[in-house]
């Protein structure tokens, strides 16, 4: 099996893939769609809201909001608290309190307070809200890890696609990430998915085997 | 009513190109240019921005008023 980059920007990575199989050449498409775990808002307190927004849109667009990744948080099923809410170990807090002031505010996403820095929102201009003077939103969001086959925001990749050359064999990949991850650590997250899962399916079978 | 966070169907995020895209058409650019310029190669992402229609400005006229009617009846 041989990889060849073609081009590299912040978002988006093509390569060549050859001596691999089709079958394995999809896993690893399928795998960067749905198993990759990265970190999206996923709990939001509503402390005040008088926009003209309903609480369950603003917590629905928050939720789309990509946010950067720090893989160092476990995943909610698999951290040691058992607890709903999380901890500090699977889950980050981000903040937002605004009051408009004038007739017609936009609330960008930039205006979203992270408690630690490695997970922000990947773009600062993201209207999320307009308000007019007077209103208030305060509340509390809570990014965590998961993965897309629960929920879309948890997908990385907005397209993870490949062409097969009949003539040299090869797979042409793209890769184009939401930005919480750069593709080519997507790529790489995919593969030891991959061999994790293939090691879990060895050991199912040891019994077998020795019978 | 507002800009999608994200293309309803491949998830990308356009949110944050709405405000480039709606300032550059109304001053007289060409649609197709803009969407090039600003990444949106799809025809899904596209169709986002050439389809919205923003109306929160609206919304936010209506709760205006109901807010002035409601301080005088106070």
């Amino acid at each position: 099996m041989d990889i060849k980059i073609l081009t590299r920007e912040p978002e988006t990575l093509r390569f060549i893939l050859s001596d691999a199989s089709t079958a394995f050449a999809n896993a690893l498409r399928r795998i960067m769609i749905s198993e990759v775990p990265i970190m999206a808002i996923d709990d939001v307190m509503v402390l005040e809201n008088n926009s003209v927004m309903y609480d369950e849109i603003l917590a629905h667009r928050l939720g789309l909001v990509p946010v950067t990744t720090d893989q160092s948080y476990n995943l909610p099923e698999e951290c040691s608290c058992k607890s709903e809410l999380g901890c500090e170990k699977c889950r980050a807090s981000l903040s937002l309190e605004i009051e408009a002031s004038e007739a017609s505010e936009v609330v960008y996403s930039s205006q979203l307070k992270p408690e630690n820095p490695d997970v922000r929102p990947v773009s600062d201009k993201i209207p999320i809200v307009k308000l007019t003077q007077g209103q208030r939103i305060k509340l509390e969001a809570y990014a965590r890890l998961g993965r897309g086959r629960v929920h879309a925001k948890w997908q990385p990749v907005s397209a993870a696609t490949y062409s097969y050359d009949p003539k040299t064999r090869t797979f042409n990949f793209l890769v184009e990430s939401t930005g919480t991850l750069p593709p080519e650590k997507l790529v790489l997250q995919a593969a030891r998915i991959i061999s994790q899962k293939t090691l879990g399916f060895e050991e199912g079978l040891g019994g077998i085997g020795q019978n | 009513m507002i800009i999608p966070v994200r293309c309803f169907t491949c998830g990308k995020l356009i949110g944050d190109k709405w405000e480039t895209f709606s300032q550059r058409v109304r001053a007289g650019d060409r649609a197709q240019k803009v969407l090039d310029e600003l990444g949106l190669r799809r025809y899904c992402c596209r169709r986002m921005m050439i389809t919205h229609v923003e109306i929160i400005d609206e919304f936010l006229r209506f709760s205006q008023v109901t807010a002035r009617r409601r301080s005088e009846i106070v």
